[in-house]
């Protein structure tokens, strides 16, 4: 049995992002299910499953109580931060597909703008964390405790053994750049030129600024629903073709260095599961949100994914490769990068958009739609396609 | 600002992690090796994932190693280490075949190379306890 089309993104709603929400994370995520549920045509009772991003504070009977859920008989967590985003997806279309629901609401809400840096600890999120949080701060004593030195670190020896430049990891966030300026819910939407890049204060050598997501408060939520229900319901199905999870050999959060070989990630493995249940190749696929937290990781997606063969990423993204009209249309709402960091719900979204047809840079008939999880944490990735 | 015991045992990996920094307090680099079959194993865990052994040793290393990657970070950091940036973190694989990491001593970024030889000492950390640093060999 294989999930391959059993199940479709009927409902997104997110809220304007920005740096300062002004309101509680469960009272977002509550609007932005509300937004979720209109968008699709459904009402609180369809709901009968959940599914959350870990490092959240928000719990599944908040939102239930909330909306008036009567009973979900499926709810669970995907952890591991970004890393989990298409998980949830993966796990709401499992679930479906196994009988256990028809109708499951995910969510993630996060004050990660106004609510303080994990790294830092001040933020209320590290007791949420802890199993994850503890990985990632091994190596405390030495001053190495952020996230961008965890992938700086991995990204040095990187770009040496392909052979790619700190250019290339410029072209990635003037693609996301370039995509966000025409998204009006993006929080940047100033031009950025390879200058702009080369130029930002450097945060984490070989890492500038402009390697780096925002810090984003945000809520989005997404339903997913059997396939034949999806038919009837308000909008265009955006069909889960494909789920699938990464973790890979010896893993260990953020600071994932004592795995072999060094420089694949577990996306390489959730890759595999992917197109072996897709049944596609990804040279069939017509745009792409690959996590951006920081831009090295969209070389290694573009690898790890099929896109290119190891040390030809470089070539790939260069020259506006990423970009509406490139070798690879990707991160086409600005992603992690320029549009807002909430662990990827809204690279989700605009995935769903791109097979619905309402981007703000929409690609012509895009029919195969693809979004990938966070690859420095055990990860997933979804395939939607249209009908 | 010093850590609690307890403040430092969750910043560094926990329990198991204890032991590696007690070693580099007597200046020694040690890592875990498996009393059923000997693998040599680093960061620490409870089991051995060679023979599913639980019992290991702490055993001494040669403090020989190559340079895998760095970092050079820069602001924005915790208050206490303001004052050391920008300084360089080292990911080293050591003749054990292990992983870890540690702060540049007796150079700088500048003078780094790909998988040139390193050897371990000892220097305090912010907190005043001595941690396994790295230097080019």
């Amino acid at each position: 049995m294989s999930l391959r089309n059993q199940t479709a993104i009927v409902g997104i709603g997110q809220l304007p992002f920005s740096k300062n929400i002004g309101k509680p994370e469960h009272v977002s995520a509550l609007e932005a299910a509300v937004q979720a549920l209109e968008d699709a045509g459904l009402r609180a009772a369809d709901v009968d499953g959940m599914v959350k991003w870990s490092i959240q504070t928000t719990s599944e009977n908040v939102i239930a109580r909330n909306l008036g859920v009567p009973n979900l008989r499926f709810f669970g967590e995907v952890g591991y931060g970004g890393g989990g985003g298409c998980g949830t997806v993966g796990h709401a279309a499992a679930a479906i597909a196994a009988g256990m629901a028809r109708c499951v609401l995910i969510y993630r809400s996060r004050n990660r703008g106004s609510g303080g840096r994990p790294w830092a600890g001040t933020s209320r999120e590290r007791d949420q964390s802890q199993a994850e949080g503890n990985e990632t701060a091994f190596f405390a004593p030495y001053g190495f405790v952020r996230p961008v030195d965890q992938v700086a670190m991995f990204a040095r020896r990187f770009l040496h053994d392909r052979g790619y430049t700190t250019t290339h990891l410029g072209w990635i966030a003037v693609a996301c750049r370039t995509h966000a300026r025409n998204n009006p819910m993006a929080m940047m939407r100033e031009p950025m030129t390879l200058e702009d890049h080369a130029n930002s204060r450097m945060i984490s050598d070989p890492l500038r600024l402009f390697d780096n997501c925002l810090e984003t408060d945000g809520a989005a939520a997404v339903i997913v629903c059997r396939a034949d229900m999806a038919r009837d319901l308000r909008q265009k199905p955006a069909y889960v073709m494909a789920a699938s999870q990464g973790m890979g050999p010896r893993n260990f959060t953020m600071n994932n260095f004592f795995k072999d070989p060094f420089l694949e990630s577990p996306g390489a493995y959730a890759a595999k599961a992917l197109w072996d249940m897709a049944g596609v190749t990804p040279q069939d696929v017509d745009v792409a949100q690959l996590y951006d937290a920081f831009s090295p990781l969209v070389l290694g997606s573009l690898e790890e994914y099929g896109f290119c063969r190891p040390g030809e990423a470089g070539a790939f993204v260069d020259n506006h490769g990423l970009e509406l009209g490139g070798r690879l249309p990707c991160n086409t709402s600005g992603g992690s990068l320029s549009e807002a960091y909430v662990h990827g719900i809204n690279m989700i979204i605009e995935a769903t958009r791109q097979i619905r047809g309402t981007s703000c840079n929409q690609v012509r008939g895009a029919r195969l739609s693809l979004c990938t999880s966070g690859n420095m944490v055990p990860t997933g990735a979804i395939l939607l396609g249209g009908d | 600002m010093p850590d609690t015991p307890e403040e430092f045992e969750r910043r560094t990996g926990g329990e198991e992690w204890l032991p590696y920094w007690a070693a580099a307090r007597r200046r020694e680099l040690r890592f875990q090796r498996c009393r059923g079959c000997g693998t040599w194993r680093f960061p620490p865990q409870a089991m051995c994932a060679s023979c599913h052994s639980l019992e290991h040793e702490w055993a001494l290393t040669s403090g020989k190693a190559r340079l895998l990657s760095w970092v050079v970070v820069h602001p924005p950091v915790l208050p206490a280490w303001k004052e050391r940036t920008p300084y360089v973190v080292v990911l080293v694989e050591s003749e054990e075949g292990c992983r870890t990491m540690g702060n540049l001593l007796g150079a700088t970024a500048s003078d780094l190379r790909m998988d040139m030889p390193m050897r371990v000492d000892f220097a305090p950390s912010i907190d005043g306890d001595l941690v396994p640093q790295w230097r080019p060999a």
